[in-house]
């Protein structure tokens, strides 16, 4: 067998422009799956970890205000492990030198001891001495974000109070991997934190000095978490628990499952794509071999060697080829997952996150080269298996060619006989003109995804401030004020419109199903905090009645006109029931809306308002950020405007390293394969090619019927490309899709146009580059060779 | 040395001047024609006979513009074709000369007649396809595929694509190298026919005597030396040629 891996070698080494073709192409593919995969497992693994060493609550429940005796009730309810009381609250905070005052949550620590559930760890510094009522933990990414350090100093508004705190250690918390403030959906690390303090200060300043108004629990081994919920909720019912809820409802972890879910998706969409396109140039680029190759399998086999031996002798090139793309794709994978662990481990914080990719992942990814790989040579290989030797040593029949059909007959005859040509061969090789179209096809349609989602991404944000969010400011009152206070709002400096707002946090109820959510009020004919209705077209509020949006409305089962139940969850806590009235659709939450007025009469506060969105004059901020940070009763101050800002920055940054790599994927596609199909076109042609120039035609002329099959090609792929990337991107979508965002389809025909001429660009480059074959046709050659 | 006997004509179409082609350098250097001096008219069909390997191919090329002497100049109807660039030797090809292969070239996925139309593209004034089919004896086969066509026929589309352009030469390599006599015979009369019809002056090559006796001149090589000019006073027509 020697002699015949010796010619393995050489034929390898002969096909080496196709081998680097399906190698790359791999290498992208399996690249992207050994990180995903990897950078998934890495991240479950990490998650678990951290959450067994810090033993991250099962379930957690809030309520107004429960004695701490009942503590012991809830740690005897069935199935519950451990136990641990807090307080908790969100303060707005005063940063030496940061004009606008951010917030944080400030959650207890016990009075003794490191916390028994969700317990921190300390990235600097130490905890807080029991005995110094100032002494505070921050978490690590607030603190990074705002430069703050060991011993610097914050003020804190507590409850309406001011304080001062002193931070002796930056932590981090299985609790708050992913902080985001209460209602926000996207995490600014600026502008929200986590503070852990001394129970006992905290207790005073919340006016719950022996009692507590947060508990996160452990379970036990064998706990049924629907049973032990119930029973907690029963227990603190009287002390106005708003229902106990499981990691699911964890804002944290669900980011971070979230992220996880789209780690799998990418694990299996982009490799796809790419073992498809692999298999295929297999396909062509071993064809092509076993082509020229006939009289040498007609010698094996006259030698001896069996069909089975001639066959795997093929099959060996395609996994040589594989070989080489999955070992570039395991180290690109590998770089690919450090930087991307890199990214995460700035991000959420976690003690540690090493990407590793376990041994069933490269097994994984090599498996599936490899199938890719058998795929594409199977139909090959078994030709070469199956040509009998005599057959085999004849010269082969020449390729016969036709006419294209009765329907295609009539355009052909409008062509000139050089576009006769192409066509006649894309007729005549469908399957390699299948490979090709599809590759370009493939790349267009990545482009198309990685054009539409960002625009996607864009009209959420433009709905969001555009529409629902038009505010700069948002003031919120520690407690429903009385309206007059908006005339006070109103004078502040640099208001320009201040419109109230009410916020009801509630658990609403029907069909027996039960949703923790806010209701928010709004005037009829909002300027700033508008209703999306559909299409995401404003609407009024509705003048009686409550508004759901429509992932709500699901998770209740209400329909139009349905009578849903309403408790308050704070408060008077009011319980109440209203008539679905209308059904909206933000992009982002799904809470409810009714009109103002008629939502503070239904909680029995008319008049009074939560707070108010504010429009502003700009330049004014300094001066209005001076005097709130005086004014008590104002628990948080949201600048709205700079989210945006900040948001849309944070992620065109996000994007820009998006466009690049998906880029560079469809570089590879749709070169890699323009590349493979004009070598063989050409090598095909080069004798009729180098025909065509004896007989007086130009090189350009020449050039032409191998450049034009290429973009023959590709014009047919752009249709198939731009809607295989319509539809990819609506599949994704709906997979990222959760109650908390909702995509509608965002068509952008720039991205579209874009997708179509990089492609073609790549398609051109690759044809050129071919195209020099051209120039270097040996005409005297020609005339001497037989066909 | 034996010079090419002057022509009546005042200026041949090719003026032939010491032309030597050398293959390589130093001691392996293949020299392919030495001092070729010859004069060709317009309208005459000429015969290069020779042995395999005696320079006949070469000097076809040189005069075909494919080629390039290494030595001496050569003139198409009066002009010089040595020290042309690539592209002007494209545009020589384009406009005056028919070629015609050992092995037809044709182009496979085009039909005889679209073959035919495939050189009409480039030409100002082309013969109608069906009409130089005609003439070959290809006109019940126009829309046949060169792999449904025997070995003299694709030679016989061959010449026809080669005339579709009213070329002022022909130059043919070995056209019946490949074929048997009947078939050969057929592709010698569609040559003969063509250059009477169109006075395309013919050059045909091959190493084959009996062939060489349809020539009006027969120019004789060996070692890349021209051996003998010979007018040929007792024309044979193809169809009385055996081999
Ligand atoms: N490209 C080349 N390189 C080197 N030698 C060549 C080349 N082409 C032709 N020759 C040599 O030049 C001589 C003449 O060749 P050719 O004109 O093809 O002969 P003929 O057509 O008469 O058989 C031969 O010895 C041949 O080997
Ligand atoms: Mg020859």
């Amino acid at each position: 067998m020697r002699a015949l891996d010796k010619k393995l070698f050489r034929d390898v080494w002969r096909m080496r422009v196709h081998a680097l073709g399906v190698a790359l192409v791999l290498a992208c593919g399996l690249s992207v799956m050994v990180m995903a995969v990897g950078m998934r497992g890495s991240m479950e693994r990490t998650r678990a970890a951290y959450y067994a060493e810090r033993h991250m609550a099962d379930v957690a429940v809030s309520a107004v205000r429960a004695p701490e005796r009942i503590a012991e009730l809830l740690e005897e309810a069935p199935g519950v492990e451990t136990i641990e009381t807090r307080v908790s609250g969100v303060a707005l905070l005063d940063l030496p030198g940061v004009s606008e005052p951010p917030s944080a949550r400030l959650v207890s620590l016990p009075i003794e001891g490191r916390p028994r559930v969700n317990d921190l760890t300390l990235a600097r510094g130490r905890w807080p001495d029991p005995a110094r009522a100032n002494e505070v933990l921050l978490s690590q990414a607030f603190a990074e974000a705002n430069n703050l350090v060991l011993n610097d100093r914050l003020d804190a508004t507590l409850h309406g109070r001011r304080q001062t705190l002193r931070i002796v250690g930056i932590a981090n918390s299985p609790e708050f991997v992913f902080v985001a403030a209460p209602g926000e959906l996207f995490r600014q690390a600026k502008r929200f934190g986590v503070i852990w303090m001394n129970r006992e200060a905290l207790a005073r300043a919340y006016d719950l000095d022996g009692a507590f108004n947060d508990a996160v629990l452990l379970l036990g081994r064998n706990a049924n978490q629907a049973e032990t919920i119930a029973a907690i909720d029963r227990i603190l019912e009287p002390y106005g628990g708003i229902g106990a809820y499981g990691r699911d409802r964890m804002v944290s972890d669900r980011f971070l499952s979230e992220e996880l879910r789209q780690l799998s998706t990418m694990a299996i969409f982009l490799p796809a794509l790419f073992l498809i396109t692999a298999a295929f140039l297999v396909n062509i680029a071993l064809g092509r071999v076993i082509a020229t190759e006939r009289s040498n399998i007609g010698l094996l086999k006259a030698f001896g060697y069996s069909n089975a031996a001639v066959a795997w002798h093929y099959a060996k090139s395609a996994l040589i080829f594989a070989a080489i793309g999955a070992f570039i794709g395991s180290a690109a994978g590998i770089a690919l997952g450090r930087s991307v662990a890199e990214l995460y481990r700035d991000y959420y914080h976690f003690p540690s996150l090493e990407f590793s990719a376990s041994p069933a992942t490269f097994i994984g990814a090599w498996a599936a080269g490899f199938a890719a790989a058998l795929t594409g040579c199977i139909f090959s290989v078994l030709k070469a298996a199956r040509l009998s030797p005599a057959e085999a040593l004849t010269p082969p029949r020449p390729t016969t060619f036709f006419s294209a059909g009765p329907t295609l007959s009539r355009f052909e005859a409008s062509l000139d006989a050089k576009s006769r040509i192409i066509m006649r061969r894309i007729v005549r090789f469908p399957r390699r003109a299948g490979t090709t179209a599809l590759g370009v096809a493939f790349a267009i349609a990545l482009l198309v995804v990685a054009r539409t989602m960002p625009a996607e991404m864009d009209y959420l944000l433009d709905v969001n401030f555009g529409v629902a969010n038009r505010q700069d400011v948002s003031l919120t009152f520690t407690e429903a004020r009385d309206s007059t206070v908006l005339h006070q709002v109103e004078r502040l400096p640099g208001v320009v419109y201040a419109e109230p707002f009410r916020l009801d946090d509630v658990i609403l109820r029907h069909n027996g199903r039960t949703v923790h959510e806010a209701v928010f009020g709004v005037p009829e004919h909002a300027r700033l905090s508008q209703i999306v209705g559909r299409g995401q077209r404003v609407m009024a509020a509705p003048a009686t009645g409550i508004a759901l949006a429509r992932a709500l409305a699901q998770k209740l089962g209400a329909q139009l006109g349905d009578e849903i139940r309403l408790e308050q969850t704070r408060g008077r806590r009011i319980a109440t029931s209203v008539r679905v009235t209308a059904i909206v659709e933000p992009m982002i939450g799904s809470s409810a809306y009714m009109e103002i007025a008629a939502l503070s009469r239904l909680m029995r506060e008319p008049g009074r308002i939560s707070g108010a969105h504010l429009r502003m004059d700009t330049s004014r901020y300094d001066a209005f950020n001076r005097e709130i940070k005086e004014i008590p009763g104002i628990a948080g101050v949201s600048f709205v405007g700079q989210a945006e800002a900040s948001m849309r920055s944070e992620f065109e940054q996000g994007i820009g390293v998006m466009n690049f790599i998906y880029a560079a994927f469809a570089a590879i596609m749709a070169g890699g394969v323009a590349f493979s199909a004009a070598r063989i076109t050409l090598a095909e042609q080069e004798r009729d090619l180098a025909t065509l120039r004896v007989l007086g035609f130009t090189r350009l002329e020449v050039s032409y019927i191998l450049v034009g099959e290429l973009m023959a090609l590709a014009l047919i792929a752009i249709p198939a490309g731009l809607a295989l990337g319509t539809f990819l991107s609506i599949w994704l979508m709906q997979l990222f899709q959760t109650d908390m965002y909702a995509f509608p389809f965002v068509f952008n025909p720039a991205g579209y146009a874009f997708a179509v001429a990089f492609t073609l660009g790549c398609v051109g480059a690759a044809a050129m580059v071919v195209r020099a074959g051209i120039d270097k046709l040996d005409m005297i050659a020609v005339l001497k060779a037989r066909d | 040395m034996i010079n090419a006997a002057p022509s009546d004509q005042p200026t041949p179409l090719f003026a032939l001047r010491g032309i030597c082609r050398t293959y390589g350098e130093g001691q392996t250097a293949v020299r392919a024609l030495i001092d070729v001096n010859l004069d060709i008219s317009g309208g005459e069909l000429i015969v290069l006979l020779g042995p395999s390997g005696s320079g006949k191919s070469t000097l076809l090329n040189i005069l075909g513009g494919l080629d390039r002497p290494s030595e001496g100049a050569i003139q198409f109807r009066g002009a010089a074709l040595t020290g042309l660039s690539e592209q002007a030797l494209t545009r020589y090809r384009r406009q005056h000369v028919g070629f015609i292969f050992q092995f037809y070239n044709l182009i496979p996925s085009l039909t005889a007649r679209e073959n035919v139309e495939l050189v009409g593209e480039i030409t100002d004034d082309p013969l109608d396809a069906a009409e130089a089919l005609e003439l070959v004896g290809l006109g019940q086969r126009l829309d046949h595929f060169p792999s449904q066509l025997s070995g003299g026929e694709q030679q016989r589309v061959a010449v026809a694509r080669a005339i579709a352009k009213r070329p002022a030469v022909l130059l043919c390599d070995e056209p019946t190298g490949a074929l048997d006599v009947k078939t050969g015979v057929r592709v010698l009369e569609a040559l003969q026919e063509v250059n009477q019809r169109y006075g395309s002056t013919t050059l045909i090559v091959t190493h084959n005597g009996d062939v060489a006796r349809m020539g009006a001149r027969v120019i004789r090589f060996g070692d890349g030396r021209v051996r003998s000019v010979e007018t040929n006073t007792a024309r044979v027509q193809p169809s009385d040629l055996v081999w």
